[in-house]
């Protein structure tokens, strides 16, 4: 069904158009960062999505969530009608199965999907996300930003892709105890984050882009795993300094044999 | 009923560099590769396949009439991994591959011979799916006899989850 439509995007391979539809995505969380996701996954072609939001759009949402607009906010929209609104603007027929809820809350349609976007806010919802994309075999890309520091902001974020069988965001140095506790610390004392819609498009399309390559393979890279680190008041997106110094080349926190349905086992 | 396998790139590149090798006699190689069910929605079914054991050459019977076939000792390693990975309900499915490019089928002889096994298969681990995989040179397709049930329901879909991500899906009818 090839046309036009794609005719710029050729380079990414004679059969791109047809690996592209054939791809099952997940997005979980449609907000700052899985607006944008969803919007340029949609332009590039892909028509089958599983994505999850239990929000709705309000009024702090509205300068950064990508195709709410401001009647959204009386309207209560929910965030998965933008995001279904968006896919079908640009692909009509496409296959959407989207859920008004915590993916946890019904865990099964998820695991269809080829590749898995996780676009949620604490360490805790990253690692859950990824023991099921491990679980199920479905790549893994996390994207999340923050804002540190008052007097001088500092904007900074993550692209990580974490693979069944290779290294994962323990191994990347991303998730530690430490920082899993220090959240856990914090439970009902977060507070709202500053969130803003440039850093979420940065982190956005280069997640996006890691979803193209693993799909299409145009770079003919090899591409096992990566860690980006975004510099928001540089402006630069570059490997992960901790990345860059791994030793580790075997994942020791995920075994191959630990899939499916986990199995209660006498002792 | 849907139902769709997956395995991770490296375990593919391993299966399928194994079966492409030349054997002494046999014109073809088989496997086993061990998998473990996840459940989809609506009733739906995943096998997610984890690990691949390589049959030694030696192990082959020649039988000039058939592209391979394997002895007792590779049947009895099979059924002995079986009975000790039944705890946690990990099936096995005989694999080999058809020196195509596209959808593959059964041919004759594979579904004379190769669904003779699951029987067996099913009474050491009775709560664990098996079945039966080929591959081509760049798609692939597998039945899959889930537990109790006496005949096998043919995949979906099977992904390779790897860089780049492969995904077979059956578009004729079966």
């Amino acid at each position: 069904m090839s046309t036009d439509r794609f005719s710029r995007q050729s380079f990414l391979g004679e059969n791109s158009e047809d690996l592209i539809s054939r791809c099952t995505i997940g997005v979980v969380g449609l907000g700052g960062g899985g607006s944008h996701i969803i919007q340029q996954l949609a332009h590039i072609g892909f028509q089958r999505y599983i994505i999850y939001d239990d929000d709705v759009v309000e009024e702090s949402n509205l300068n950064r969530l990508v195709g709410a607009r401001t009647v959204d906010v009386s309207a209560m929209t929910q965030k998965l009608h933008i995001a279904k609104m968006m896919i079908y603007g640009l692909q009509p027929n496409a296959n959407v199965k989207g859920f008004a809820c915590k993916w946890q809350e019904n865990p099964k349609p998820l695991r269809e999907c080829q590749i898995v976007f996780g676009c949620v806010d604490s360490y805790k919802g990253r690692e859950e996300l990824e023991i099921a994309c491990r679980r199920y075999l479905m790549h893994y890309i996390d994207i999340g930003m923050d804002v540190h520091g008052k007097e001088r902001p500092v904007i900074g974020g993550q692209v990580i892709l974490s693979s069944p069988g290779e290294l994962c965001m323990r191994c990347m140095g991303f998730l530690t105890d430490e920082n899993l506790a220090a959240e856990a610390g914090l439970y009902g004392n977060a507070g709202s984050r500053p969130q803003v819609i440039w850093p979420n498009g940065v982190l956005a399309s280069t997640a996006v882009g890691l979803a193209v390559e693993i799909v299409t393979g145009w770079t003919r890279h090899s591409l096992s795993h990566a860690y980006m680190v975004y510099d928001g008041n540089q402006a630069t997106i570059s490997k992960s300094i901790t990345l860059r110094n791994l030793k580790t080349v075997t994942c020791p926190h995920f075994l191959d044999t630990d899939v499916g349905d986990p199995i209660l086992v006498g002792l | 009923m849907r139902i769709d396998i997956k395995l991770t790139g490296r375990l593919y590149n391993k299966i399928v560099r194994d079966l492409a090798r030349p054997h002494p006699f046999a014109t073809e190689r088989v496997g086993f590769v061990f998998g473990r069910v996840g459940l989809l929605a609506d009733e739906g079914a995943l096998i997610l396949l984890s690990r691949y054991q390589v049959i030694p050459d030696d192990q082959y019977v020649n039988d000039p009439s058939v592209g391979a076939r394997i002895g007792s000792e590779a049947l009895t390693w099979a059924m002995q991994s079986l009975y000790f990975g039944r705890a946690t309900r990990e099936g096995i499915f005989h694999i080999h591959m058809h020196q195509h490019k596209g959808e593959t089928r059964m041919s004759r002889i594979d579904s004379r011979d190769i669904p003779k096994f699951m029987p067996g298969f099913q009474s050491v681990s009775s709560e664990a799916a098996h079945g039966i995989i080929i591959l081509s040179l760049n798609h692939g397709s597998g039945w899959v006899w889930l537990p109790s049930r006496k005949e096998p329901i043919p995949t979906n879909t099977m992904s390779v989850i790897g860089a780049p991500v492969g995904i077979f899906e059956w578009r004729i009818k079966r």
